[in-house]
């Protein structure tokens, strides 16, 4: 038991060291374009329609996100697909029926409201301390008059809308380029700058500390506990998850190009903001 | 003399009331047809199934009327739509227009009661504006931007939601699926999907 906990916190070790040089050598990584893109640059350059509003070319595609893990990843998501959306589909629907919205909706608040760590401190690091005062108001808010968190009671003002920065979007606003794109299983899309993403926030999560191999376990405080917490978690959002994925994957005629662009867009997007 | 006070009077009367106009043109465009989806929508004819079909064809064609199916079509080909004959690129407008009218038909169908706000209007440069509004009812909120383009009144060319673009999604898979298939199986796979 404690020689793996050693050998975990090493290799978290050497991924952090493998970030921060990513930093620094981070333009290799946004240079790289697929062929596909570069063709249809070409293409555009090359051909010049002059009926063709510029307009077009002018909203060229934004860097594209190499995918040189191509294999794993469309196997992944196809397992990924299978697992969600035909196994825990039925799970999922029947939970949402015997389970009423408002409890459900309490359990995930409750959820938010634990983890305010990880967006508290992002917010610090990325040093908007605007946004971190008000994830401290929320906190509070919730923590006490909305009894522990069950209610979002911090909702309500319009200043104190939830917010959901993470470790990923602080990586990319100190200008680290998303690296490749990687499907994890269970865990979904990724790309490398989020996957580390995911290791600070497990770091910044109090479910980590609490239950991790560091504390003392006995018969109440098993090693798992997190886990368990953290999937039962999953598993409440999970009606709301699958209708997120629907969107992108039902309308899709290239599912699998669709859920990464849609990611990709998404992260993007959540970065700037 | 008498004259000066009024031909003045009128300039300042059209230009206060023509520039706020212009500015939000895009925006009532917008709003009248979404009203009229929803008017038609909440309409107890929609859930008869006598009236259904003909009430669903009403909506259709509102969708048709904002909606500027050839502009979509063309940004979501981006570069390759030069690569399209025009027979093909017709095709293409076909097939992807009634791809996007049935996904979003049905999605449109599940709303009931909720309520539209429009909460801006941005101006994107060359005739493109951005309308940021939000879809308010049953407990959730959703934010929904929708960029407009004026070539003979405003119409949608692209609608975004938390910063996902769908033009830009299709684009990727359509490129994706260029790379190695021809024109037609695109617009054959098109085709087949909607069924």
């Amino acid at each position: 038991m404690s020689m793996t906990t050693t050998r975990n916190f090493v290799l978290s070790l050497v991924l952090l060291t493998g970030a921060l040089l990513l930093f620094n050598g981070g333009s290799s990584f946004a240079g790289t374009k697929s062929p596909a893109t570069a063709t249809a640059n070409g293409q555009a350059i090359g051909t010049t329609a002059p009926a063709e509003p510029v307009e077009v070319e002018a909203e060229a595609m934004p860097a594209r996100v190499p995918d040189p893990l191509y294999g794993w990843n469309k196997f992944w998501f196809t397992f990924n697909d299978v697992f969600y959306s035909r196994l825990m589909r039925p799970l999922a629907k029947g939970y949402k029926v015997v389970v009423p919205k408002k409890a459900r909706t309490g359990l995930s608040n409750a959820y938010d409201n634990f983890t305010f760590p990880i967006r508290f401190v992002n917010c610090l690091l990325q040093l908007n301390f605007a946004k971190a005062s008000k994830e401290l108001g929320r906190f509070i808010i919730n923590s006490t008059f909305g009894v522990g968190g069950l209610m979002d009671l911090a909702k309500s003002d319009p200043n104190l809308q939830p917010g959901n920065e993470d470790f990923g979007q602080t990586l990319g606003h100190y200008g680290m380029p998303e690296g490749f794109y990687i499907v994890w299983p269970f865990l979904g899309p990724s790309t490398l700058r989020d996957s580390f993403g995911m290791a600070g926030d497990a770091a910044a999560n109090p479910l980590t500390w609490i239950f991790g191999p560091w504390s003392v376990h006995d018969d109440y405080n098993p090693w798992y506990w997190s886990y368990v917490i953290k999937g039962a978690d999953v598993f409440n959002r999970l009606p709301e998850t699958l209708e997120g994925y629907d969107a992108i994957t039902k309308p899709a005629i290239e599912p699998y190009t669709a859920m990464k662009d849609a990611y990709i867009q998404y992260r993007r997007h959540a970065v700037e903001k | 003399m008498k004259l000066s006070p009024r031909i003045s009077f009128t300039v300042l009367f059209l230009l206060t009331s023509v520039m706020p106009a212009m500015g939000g043109q895009a925006t009532q465009t917008l709003s009248s047809s979404v009203d009229q989806v929803i008017t038609l929508l909440a309409d107890p004819a929609y859930k008869k199934a006598t009236t259904h079909s003909e009430m669903r064809s009403k909506v259709v064609n509102t969708i048709k009327a904002i909606f500027d199916t050839t502009e979509l079509s063309r940004r979501a080909l981006g570069a390759q739509w030069k690569t399209f004959s025009p027979e093909q690129q017709k095709r293409f407008i076909a097939a992807f227009g009634d791809l996007l009218q049935n996904t979003y038909l049905d999605k449109i169908e599940s709303y009931t009661d909720e309520k539209v706000q429009y909460l801006s209007e941005q101006d994107l440069g060359g005739t493109r504006v951005e309308i940021a509004t939000k879809v308010v009812g049953k407990g959730k909120e959703i934010p929904i931007t929708y960029r407009l383009v004026d070539h003979n009144g405003w119409k949608v060319y692209d609608v975004v939601i938390e910063g996902v673009s769908m033009v830009q999604n299709y684009r990727s898979q359509f490129g994706q699926i260029l790379m190695h298939e021809s024109p037609d199986a695109l617009i054959a796979k098109i085709s087949a999907k909607k069924s």
